[in-house]
């Protein structure tokens, strides 16, 4: 047996532990968990859907308003240029 | 406070409007109706949609830069007789004061149709223009309140499938 093999059985030898380490494992065992530092609440995904079909129907919402509103503007000027156009025929007609 | 803020907001939209086109009497009576009425908020909004690329559009565009308002009211009757010349009346009052002015007037005997155009100028600017047009059986009135570009006008009847025409009072009678 050379100098190692007895080192290596100095230092891998079978060891009792201290008193009072079974207690000490079972109470580390029984402690509550440290806070967790960033949790999200399960209702913060639902809010998100919620907000995103919000914005986008109220921007689809106002660009349909936006559509009628051109729609009545291209109706009001063609009646006006109809109108005129009836006019102005006739008084030229009558010159 | 609030009162006197919705009497001020009141009273503007009654400025901007100028002419008020009341034809409820005949609301009931006509087989088609078209009653629009546009401020100057609601044509803001509108340009945004219109596309440059349209000549209609375009045209449209530039028309109501300086537009306050426009109101349309037209009707069509199954029968003649449903409008009378006191609904007309209604609306040639309103025209009467010093910064109206009648540009055309032309009333056909044969096939009953009249028409009038009402011009508001306040200085060098023409601030409103009034249409009324009437036939047996059709009714159609238009004011359009604001800075009215007359060229931009007379271009419409370009557009919308419409002849181009030249939108120019009539001349003077010559005095002797």
């Amino acid at each position: 047996m050379d100098w190692l093999e007895q080192e290596l059985k100095q230092a891998l030898r079978r060891e009792d532990p201290s008193p009072g380490f079974e207690a000490r494992v079972a109470a580390a065992v029984g402690r509550p968990a440290s806070p967790r530092v960033a949790v999200m609440p399960r209702w913060l995904p639902a809010a998100a859907a919620i907000a995103i079909i919000a914005v986008s129907g109220g921007a689809a919402y106002r660009h349909h308003q936006g559509v009628v509103a051109k729609e009545q503007l291209m109706l009001a000027m063609r009646i006006t240029a109809g109108s005129l156009n009836h006019i102005q025929s006739h008084v030229k007609e009558s010159r | 406070m609030k009162s006197s803020a919705i009497l001020l907001a009141l009273a503007l939209a009654v400025h901007a409007q100028q002419v008020k086109l009341n034809f409820d009497r005949l609301e009931g009576k006509a087989s088609d109706m078209v009653d629009l009425s546009l401020n100057s908020s609601t044509l803001q909004f509108a340009a945004r949609f219109l596309d440059s690329k349209d000549p209609d559009e375009a045209q449209v565009k530039k028309l109501i830069a300086g537009i306050e308002g426009i109101y349309v009211k037209s009707f069509e009757f199954k029968s003649e007789g449903v409008w009378t010349q006191a609904d007309l009346d209604t609306v040639r009052n309103q025209l009467k004061g010093p910064e109206w002015m009648r540009m055309i007037r032309f009333k056909s005997a044969e096939d009953g149709e009249n028409a009038e155009v009402f011009v508001r100028n306040e200085g060098q600017k023409i601030t409103g223009i009034t249409i009324i047009s009437a036939a047996p059986k059709q009714l159609t009135v238009v004011h359009i309140a604001g800075a009215v570009d007359m060229d931009s006008l007379a271009r419409l009847s370009g557009h919308f499938g419409l002849p181009k025409l030249e939108l120019t009072p009539p001349p003077k009678p010559k005095k002797d």
